[in-house]
């Protein structure tokens, strides 16, 4: 391009955004994607404000609601699992994505799919990304401030296993659920209850179903013994709701094998599939690649770092009642702790084994860490790819799929391991409009708004007496969805068929298809293969082949944004 | 000390820009967060002083340099607007670093130019304005109904509307004379609203004559004399 066209076009990109086919960095990332599609007519493009277009009779139409939009995002960069990577508008109505494509007045622009409305709400979407609002199934709710930093993460929907500082990996006492359906109202953020699944009979788990889980966690603090496992699954099987399953590490019953050959082909998410975050030590890892195990990782692994090791001994003492002066103690944290199963385990998502990611907040993970490490661990593997020279200039300019397939794994996958997709999970006509908007300069670190059910619930905010809203100081906080009653309408109580509790004004959803879902089903994820961990821990195969990664001195999304 | 909200809000900068501070004081190259706070304070602390407005904003853009920068920020550090305390009052200032280093965050790259767009149909006519301030249209306006005091065929502006790029404007000043291009709208051609001069299907039979007579009442065709 010359000298004037450089300028047009930057002074395009900075009005309009990006358009089709231009390359867009994500952050600070390595992470570069191509707009695949952009649904505007050029020339016609909607835009808000003096003398823009979007004014009655020409870009908004004189209808009431029903016949528009309750609230248009518009022109926004999507970057969803499903949908791809397409510059276009997103018609909400009722909390609820009724159309996705060109906004406008279809009386004066040509192919209108999104109508806007004389009275809709507009929240301009040029220079952003939209993504699904993050799905976290591995939440330790240890501190009602989680679902603030959650939140302020991009993470919309939580599956928690407590409700407060107490000893729990799932409750299954009613009265103690009613209570947390009540509590978690507070918040707009789509909540799930694991109930624990700690009985060797079906009573306890009986009652967590009434008083409204979505699932159930199989713990070895709280016993991940044959008859658990199987007694839970077969319990399952009868309620559609799914089990989290955190392995015997002591390998005090049973080794991985044995773990395997129980759950005999039913659906179980296998968190923290890597073992640091617990599980058959040294081989858990080797229950990932398989149909019936859909495994997801917690983040402090992710973006595998050359201090990741020495933080978990620390981590793992601290979380789980150890004592750092008792030798037996500080010997099964360091076996928990293997460099080479962190190397194999970032291998395995870029590969698209294993479907997804988690953080273990307040439980060995970071809440509010979950989108930013994924993509971190996407931006390692796009370096390596340019520095190995494996890739061309021209294939490394578009990480779209490595984009997408990371995607996938804070959104519809955990969606679809829980049974939450019908609800949530992707950017999709039908499902909530739960959207997290991000500027392209802190794509997975900072987001600039959460859209709960429609409305803006938490984002930036600034100097509450100035004459603008983006006054310094910025902070991520709450918005006004997360205020008065309009919180606990906004979020959803994901639940079972069998509940016969529900919070006052929140609407409990069952969750569905739990129990058919399988690894093979996960979006642009779904290779099957054998995992293979050597008895010391420091070799890992898959199909035979040698898997690793390199640790990283320094992670993306993190040192540039963090104060 | 009776803070407000606001005022309270304000110790956020302070404190982060003297964590900033520090660690300038130790050689760190400085992120997103510790530059803005850099910014701000200084902007903050200007007004304090009792500089002007216009004072303010140049320290506030010199508040960081480019080698103090992590690589690549420098670009992202506009639009970093502060309110702070002038003698005259509280006040907005808006600063934008000024920083042309490259491998930004977030960056777009653009490898070709937009492809023109051609549309046919174009009407060229010229316009007068005959009032003694100047009027602005924007694009997607129907011409036909423009502010009376515009000269200029009329009839020929029916369903159309200017052929510049979206969210742009063209400027009529006092007195003088402009040539524009029109173009047709585009969807399904209906009309609600605006002065009511058509109120429904432009192409609807007889609704272009009935248009033109009510121009001609309101006073459309002859300046709004």
């Amino acid at each position: 391009m010359n000298q004037k066209d450089l300028a047009d076009a930057q002074r395009d990109i900075a009005i309009h955004g990006a358009r089709k086919g231009d390359f867009v960095r994500l952050g600070d990332t390595k992470l570069v994607v191509r707009v695949e599609a952009d649904d505007r007519e050029s020339g016609t493009e909607t835009q808000i404000g003096f003398g823009k277009n979007l004014r009655d009779g020409i870009g908004m139409r004189s209808v009431r609601s029903e016949e528009s939009c309750d609230v248009v995002i518009t022109n926004v960069l999507i970057i969803d699992a499903i949908q791809g990577i397409r510059v276009s508008s997103i018609g909400i109505r009722a909390g609820r994505i009724v159309a996705i494509g060109r906004a406008g007045n279809p009386d004066t622009m040509n192919n209108i799919d999104v109508v806007v409305g004389s009275g809709s709400v507009i929240i301009p979407g040029e220079g952003l990304i939209a993504t699904a609002g993050g799905i976290d199934t591995h939440v330790h709710a240890m501190s009602p401030r989680v679902c603030d930093a959650a939140l302020s993460s991009g993470v919309t929907t939580i599956i928690a296993q407590e409700f407060g500082s107490f000893w729990g990996v799932g409750v299954s006492s009613k009265w103690a659920l009613e209570q947390a359906h009540n509590m978690f109202a507070a918040w707009p953020l789509n909540v799930g209850v694991l109930g624990r699944a700690a009985g060797s009979t079906t009573a306890p788990m009986e009652e967590a179903l009434e008083g409204g889980v979505c699932g159930f966690k199989i713990h070895e603090d709280t016993g991940a013994h044959p008859r658990t496992i199987d007694t839970t699954l077969a319990f399952a099987d009868e309620n559609d709701v799914a089990v989290a399953l955190h392995t015997d590490g002591l390998n005090e019953m049973l080794s991985v094998d044995d773990t395997i050959r129980v759950i005999a082909g039913r659906a179980v998410h296998a968190f923290h599939v890597e073992g640091c975050g617990g599980g058959h030590s040294p081989d858990v890892l080797t229950m990932a690649g398989r149909d019936n195990i859909l495994a997801s990782s917690t983040n402090p692994t992710l973006a595998y770092g050359v201090n990741a090791a020495d933080e978990h001994v620390a981590m793992i003492i601290s979380a789980h009642g150890m004592n750092p002066e008792l030798p037996s103690d500080v010997q099964m944290a360091r076996n928990r702790v293997r460099n080479a199963t962190i190397a194999a385990e970032n291998r395995l998502h870029d590969m698209g084994v294993i479907p997804v990611t988690s953080s273990d907040a307040l439980g060995m993970g970071r809440v509010d860490d979950t989108w930013r490490k994924t993509f971190s661990m996407a931006s390692m593997f796009a370096d390596e790819a340019i520095l190995d020279g494996t890739v061309h200039a021209s294939e490394v300019m578009d990480s779209n799929e490595r984009v997408l397939r990371h995607v996938a794994k804070i959104t519809i996958n955990p969606a679809l391991v829980h049974g939450l997709s019908h609800e949530v999970g992707s950017i999709q006509v039908g499902l909530m409009a739960d959207i997290v908007l991000w500027p392209y300069a802190s794509f997975a670190t900072k987001p600039n708004m959460i859209i709960k059910n429609g409305l803006p619930a938490w984002g930036v905010v600034g100097d509450p007496g100035a004459t603008v809203a983006n006054a310094q100081p910025l902070i991520i906080g709450p918005q006004f969805g997360a205020y008065g009653v309009t919180a606990e309408d906004l979020g959803v109580h994901f639940t079972n068929v069998k509940s016969v509790t529900s919070p006052a004004r929140r609407r409990s959803v069952p969750v569905r298809n739990t129990r058919t879902i399988r690894s093979s089903d996960m979006i642009r994820h779904g290779i099957l293969g054998e995992i293979a961990v050597d008895h010391t821990g420091h070799v890992v195969t898959f199909n035979g082949q040698h898997i690793t990664s390199d640790p990283q001195n320094a992670a993306t999304l993190t040192r540039t944004y963090l104060l | 000390m009776e803070l407000t909200p606001s005022e309270q809000d304000h110790l956020l900068i302070f404190t982060a820009a003297q964590l900033a501070q520090s660690r300038r004081d130790r050689g760190l190259k400085l992120n997103l967060p510790e530059a803005t706070a850099l910014i701000s304070h200084a902007v903050v602390e200007a007004a304090r002083d009792g500089k002007t407005h216009s004072e303010a904003l140049a320290i506030g853009k010199s508040a960081v340099t480019q080698s103090e920068l992590l690589s690549g920020i420098g670009p992202l550090l506009t639009g970093i607007a502060v309110e702070a305390v002038f003698p005259d009052g509280r006040r907005l200032v808006v600063v934008d670093f000024e920083s042309n280093d490259l491998d930004i965050p977030g960056e777009v790259v653009r490898l070709e130019a937009l492809p023109v767009s051609n549309v046919a149909d174009v009407v060229t006519l010229t316009v007068k304005n005959i009032s003694n301030i100047q009027i602005s249209v924007t694009t997607h306006m129907h011409f036909f109904e423009v502010n009376p005091r515009l000269n200029f065929d009329r009839e020929a502006a029916y369903g159309r509307r200017l052929q510049i790029p979206a969210g742009e404007h063209v400027d009529f000043p006092p007195g003088e004379t402009v040539h524009i291009n029109l173009i047709p709208i585009s969807g399904d051609r209906i009309l609600i609203g605006f002065a009511g001069l058509v109120d429904g299907p432009l192409d609807a039979p007889g609704m272009k004559a009935r248009a033109m007579e009510r121009a001609k009442e309101l006073g459309y065709l002859d300046g709004g004399k």
